[in-house]
């Protein structure tokens, strides 16, 4: 807040002088004009919605090539597949209620650790891509989805959260069993794409949710429950 | 080379039964069986296979047999034969027979399998076998055992709690072949359907819970594998299996091995399609060597490196072998190394002692051992030709290439082989050298152009650069060296510094030699020679007409009979254009004809050719000229016509200006079109139909000289039209803009020539009659005096009685006669005016004579009435019938009119307007005599005078009675009358 500053005496410069030091004496203290203090996490916030939306349009192009690669039934467009080999995967779809009463640090927590294990996955598909234009498209994406990553990570810094350690031996691995067929595998590789952008719509209203907090009055956000498909 | 293929089943025999077998134990188990046989045929034979175990493989869907044969001796062997009966979902539903020989011996475990063409969880299958030795040698029926129980093979019970299963799982086949699907249901539902990449797939039932769907001639469309799916009417679930059809593994192509080096042999060959799936890797690669028994595995898919081994070896046997999953394919390679040497590049090119014509070339080689020799070939590229050589190099090669043209780049490149067992060439290695120059061949080929200006000859020189085979380098100056005939002046030497094609020279003598030489930086050409000569030959030669062809003019002249050295054509390329560009063509002595070609002839440009004879002392002298086009074009403009000597029946056309010699074509005269209503041609014309159905006269000339036409026998007062136009062996010119022109009348000359005088004459005439208006006034109509401008109103004012202004005539009695005249047009000075005015005054009636009612002095005149009412400057005027109101009004009342005599009077005493005092003062009874009212003083009226006016005065009287007005008018035309014949 400016300091008011007092009424200068007519004709007394000595007044008016003590005036002006006072006014310049606490302007390092107006929060409005003091640039080299910390902008706290709105900016970041921001960026990190941006990329969820700009990931959400590149996957878009992936998944369509990819699922081509896969090949029928899975390129097609009304295929929705009981979600059966996928259970490693993290869930994006979650109950209404959940997830309005998840506080930031959940929320950020939650998206956090559903990218890390995402990107896993991810990396996964790369190796075992057979085209070397699928694999370019693929470890283009594997770092830009890193890059949401170190940005939600950036996030939690900047609101004092840690992150989440990952526990040992639960590290996800992109090893199937010799029990399951190529074609759950294509299944699996389906759902990590369907669930993938599904994350990417969810985390777009998580950061919306956030950005609107920081920035008062917050506004409502809603989230559908349902999983639109590809 | 030779192939072998290895289908999957023989790279991995499985060892079903492996004995070795000894001649003497086959003969006594053989004796044994059959001293068995002959004792009791009804016995079960003693080696029925017992203990038979049946196994499933999923993976292969095959169906693994392991069983012994009992009751053999020990250190027995046999040759046994044992008959196998598959069956499927029941036992009697047999699918396959089949006999497997084999040798058994003692506590032998043996072993068979077989692979399924349903997947083995599709179906149970029922196995069982019997046995016989096998006496296939030995006359008679075979004797077999007893069947053995069946044996189930049933996976379908390990399947597991799901609803839908699909078979086989992941299966990988070679594209081609046939692959037979199930599907078994466990939840009892009919409405399976099942999808091959997408499309429904129409199978066949098994049974109540198995589907079977048999594909033909699989085929491979992804690398991801044919998916192949099924899905129950009800529910969400989906079951899938994908089918991995790999392209099939070719065998390599062109498989050849070489070495550069001796060190490393480089094998190659042609890999063919690409075998990889995302389930299998793609095909490898491994070269074996079976001399020396080594084998290396090939990471690139088409060539691997051998390294050759440093003991000698010179046979290499080679075995390369593809493999992938399901199939081997192998090529083989026998070659003696020595006989694969493909050497390396040479290298190091360089180039000694170049000269103008040789050069010696030398390049090294990568040596391939000291045993060896290599040959070489050596190209060179120049001029556009190509020369090859071949050379035996040991290390170092050179060669010598000579007979090359001076200053002119070339392309050397060498490439090496094996000489003594050829090969392959090696790859080229080129390199380009330039020869040196040398002084030029060939003069250079010059002509000239001779004119004399201002009395003296200039000369001016052309020539033609000389060609590259010719300069043997780069041409720097040329040298002129002009000598006098007469030896009279000193001679003259110029040099012109290349690349000038010319230069003018003044010459001091006509008669002259010029020598001109070409000379680079090695030395100087031979020299051409022209004699000028004052004398300028044959120019009066006539010209001759050409006609161009497709090819050029074709020209020809007649053999001279003196000896000539040579003839020359002349011509100018752009004859339009003031340079001219001169060409030339010299031809040999024997030679009267040629045709002259040129890429900058056009169509309709007139060509002229001058064709010289060079006699033996080079002076040329003219021959022959020829003119000609090219292509004649028909003539696009027609010539500008001027029209003169235009009659009422002709007229004459002249186009003077229009040249002949700068036409499109020869014109060979003039087409003079005339278009008229009438339509009718006279002799010397002939209709014509014109492209726009015109009809009109067309006369023609046929000399293209002549460039008058007088057009005759036209109609007078008629419009026509016409038009010059050239025609020439092409066509006419364009026939558009016809000039129009209309024919006089016929009389109207003659009526001018009568006319124009006449008019002339009035004009003279009128001009003389205004000039001398007041000498014919005076002759014809003279001035009538005007009473009321007399002296008299002057006297009637000082006497300040206005009732006595006018007096009626019949009141009158004359008693006196004053006559004034006055000058007309002579202005008085005021003097003047003053100085005769009391001559009026003393001519006047005494005072008492004017007061008396009888005499009167004052007399009307009416025929100035109107021009006194005008000026008003008649006090006293009598108002006709018909006069207009307003001057009546004006001039009735009494002081109306005292004004208006007063004023009147003041004017008789200062300057007096012409008109007024022309009108008032001359009386009608002015004395001739008395021209000037300066004479007046000095003559007076003579009494003569008076008598006749009185004369005058009684007609008035006699006619008294009429009223004043008529009366007045009738004495006035009286008193008119009257002057005339005074006059």
């Amino acid at each position: 807040m400016l300091p008011a500053a007092g009424e200068p005496a007519a004709g007394d410069s000595w007044g008016l002088l003590a005036c002006l030091c006072t006014v310049l004496w606490h302007l390092p203290a107006v929060p409005a004009l003091n640039r080299t203090g910390d902008p706290g996490p709105g900016p970041s916030i921001q960026k990190t919605y941006d990329l969820t939306r700009y990931l959400e349009h590149q996957l878009r192009s992936l998944a369509g090539t990819y699922l081509n690669y896969l090949g029928p039934p899975f390129n097609e467009p009304d295929f929705n597949p009981p979600r059966l080999g996928a259970e490693t995967l993290p869930r994006a779809t979650v109950n209404l209620d959940v997830w309005r009463s998840l506080n930031d640090k959940l929320r950020l927590t939650q998206n956090y650790e559903a990218y890390s294990h995402l990107l896993c996955y991810l990396r996964g598909l790369n190796r075992q891509a057979a085209t070397a234009e699928l694999r370019r498209s693929l470890a283009h994406f594997c770092t830009s989805l890193q890059g949401l990553l170190g940005s939600i990570a950036g996030v939690m810094a900047a609101l004092g959260y840690p992150l989440p350690q990952p526990l040992p031996g639960t590290e996800p691995t992109w090893a199937p069993g010799p029990a399951h067929s190529d074609f759950l595998q294509k299944m699996d590789d389906f759902w990590l794409l369907k669930e993938l952008q599904t994350w990417l719509w969810r985390s777009a209203k998580d950061f919306n949710r956030l950005k609107k907090k920081m920035q008062p009055p917050a506004a409502a956000v809603t989230l559908p429950l349902e999983a639109h498909g590809f | 080379m030779t192939s072998v293929l290895l289908p999957l089943c023989e790279r991995n025999p499985e060892p079903m039964a492996l004995f070795s077998v000894s001649q003497t134990a086959f003969l006594l188990a053989f004796l044994s069986l059959r001293t068995y046989q002959s004792e009791g045929l009804s016995e079960p034979l003693p080696w029925a296979p017992e203990s038979l175990k049946v196994s499933v493989n999923t993976t292969c869907q095959c169906l693994h047999l392991q069983w012994t044969v009992h009751n053999l001796a020990h250190h027995q062997e046999f040759r046994m034969v044992f008959q196998i009966e598959i069956s499927r979902i029941k036992t009697s539903n047999v699918i396959w027979v089949e006999n497997y020989t084999t040798t058994v011996k003692w506590n032998q475990v043996l072993h068979w399998s077989w692979e399924s063409k349903l997947p083995l969880e599709c179906a149970k299958h029922f196995i069982r076998m019997r046995s016989a030795v096998d006496a296939a040698k030995t006359p008679g029926p075979r004797v077999w055992s007893s069947w053995s129980s069946w044996e189930e093979a049933d996976v379908q019970n390990s399947l597991g709690q799901d609803p839908l299963f699909i078979f086989p799982k992941d299966k990988l086949v070679e594209e081609g072949s046939n692959v037979t699907i199930c599907y078994v249901s466990k939840s009892h539902q009919n409405n399976i359907s099942c999808y091959l990449e997408g499309v429904r797939m129409q199978g066949e039932q098994l049974d109540p819970n198995v589907s079977v769907f048999n594909l033909n001639h699989v085929a491979f469309i992804r690398e991801t594998g044919t998916n192949i799916y099924c899905k129950p009417g009800q529910g969400d679930g989906i079951k899938g299996t994908v089918l991995f059809v790999s392209k099939v593994l070719q065998e390599p192509k062109d498989f050849s091995c070489e070495t550069q080096d001796f060190m490393t042999l480089n094998c190659t060959w042609d890999p063919g399609s690409d075998t990889g799936l995302l389930k299998q890797l793609s095909q490898s690669y491994t070269l074996f060597e079976s001399f020396s028994g080594k084998k290396t595995l090939c990471k690139p898919k088409s060539w691997c490196l051998w390294q050759v081994a440093p003991e000698s070896q010179d046979m290499y046997n080679f075995t390369l072998t593809a493999e992938n999953y399901l199939r081997k394919r192998s090529v083989h390679l026998l070659f003696n190394l020595t006989h694969r040497v493909h050497p390396m590049a040479p290298f190091n090119i360089l180039f000694k002692n170049v000269s103008a014509t040789s050069a010696t070339m030398t390049w090294k080689v990568h040596s391939i051992g000291k045993y060896y020799t290599l040959l070489c070939q050596v190209e060179l590229y120049g001029e556009g030709k190509v020369t090859q050589h071949n050379v035996s190099v040991k290390v170092d090669g050179a060669h010598l290439f000579s007979g090359l043209e001076p200053d002119t780049e070339y392309l050397a490149q060498v490439r090496c082989a094996n000489g003594d067992y050829f090969w392959k060439w090696s790859e080229w290695t080129h390199q380009n050298f330039t020869t040196a120059e040398a002084a030029p061949s060939e003069a250079p080929d010059v002509w000239r152009n001779v004119k004399t200006v201002q009395g003296r000859c200039v000369v001016t020189l052309f020539w033609k650069p000389l060609s590259k085979p010719q300069a043997h380098g780069k041409i720097l100056f040329y040298n002129i060296v002009i000598e006098y005939l007469d030896r009279t002046s000193v001679s003259e030497v110029l040099s012109i510094p290349a690349p000038a094609s010319g230069t003018e020279l003044p010459l001091n003598q006509c008669s002259s030699q010029i020598r001109i030489t070409a000379s680079n930086s090695v030395g100087t050409s031979p020299a051409s020679v022209l004699v000028v000569s004052r004398e300028p030959g044959n120019e009066e030669v006539e010209e001759e007409r050409v006609k161009g062809t497709e090819d050029g003019f074709p020209l020809s002249w007649n053999p001279q009979p003196r000896h000539v050295t040579g003839y020359l054509v002349e011509w100018c390329e752009q004859p339009r254009d003031p340079p001219c560009d001169l060409q030339w063509k010299n031809l040999g002595p024997n030679v009267t004809s040629t045709v002259v070609s040129s890429d900058a002839f056009r169509p309709g440009v007139r060509y002229n050719f001058r064709i010289y004879g060079i006699s033996t002392e080079r002076v040329p002298y003219l021959l022959a000229r020829k003119t000609g086009y090219s292509q004649e074009l028909a003539p696009s403009d027609n010539p500008q016509v001027v029209m003169t000597n235009l009659t009422s029946h002709s007229f004459t056309l002249s186009w003077k200006n229009y040249s002949t010699e700068s036409q499109t074509s020869f014109i060979q005269g003039y087409h003079v079109y005339l278009k008229s209503k009438a339509g009718r041609c006279h002799s010397g014309s002939e209709k014509a139909v014109l492209s726009d159905d015109v009809v009109c006269c067309k006369y023609k000339i046929d000399n293209p000289e002549q460039k008058t036409f007088v057009v005759e026998n036209l109609q007078p007062e008629s419009f026509y039209e016409f038009l010059v136009t050239p025609y020439t062996s092409v066509g006419e010119g364009p026939h558009d803009a016809f000039a129009k022109v209309t024919t006089p009348d016929e009389y109207s000359p003659t009526l001018i020539r009568i006319l124009l005088p006449t008019v002339f004459c009035i004009l003279l005439i009128m001009i003389t009659c205004y000039l001398k208006s007041q000498w014919m006034k005076e002759k014809c109509y003279p001035d009538i005096p005007d009473p009321y401008k007399s002296s008299v109103l002057s006297l009637i004012k000082s006497k300040e009685n206005p009732h006595l202004t006018i007096m009626n005539i019949k009141d009158c009695v004359p008693d006196s006669i004053e006559v004034l005249n006055k000058q007309e047009g002579t202005r008085k000075s005021l003097t003047e005016t003053e100085s005769t005015k009391p001559t009026y005054l003393y001519l006047l009636p005494t005072e008492k004579r004017y007061s008396s009612p009888g005499p009167c002095i004052c007399f009307e005149n009416f025929t100035y009435n109107q021009a006194a009412s005008d000026s008003a400057s008649c006090g006293h005027v009598p108002v006709p019938p018909k006069a207009p109101p307003s001057q009546l009004g004006l001039l009735t009342s009494p002081e109306n009119l005292l004004k208006a005599l007063e004023k009147n009077y003041m004017n008789s005493l200062g300057e007096i307007p012409a008109g007024e005092t022309s009108l008032n003062y001359v009386s009608q009874l002015a004395s001739p005599m008395s021209g000037d009212m300066s004479n007046l003083p000095t003559n007076p009226p003579e009494p003569a005078l008076c008598s006749e006016y009185k004369m005058q005065m009684a007609i008035p009287l006699g006619l008294a009675s009429p009223p004043s007005s008529g009366s007045s008018s009738l004495s006035s035309i009286t008193l008119l009358d009257e002057g005339e014949h005074y006059h």
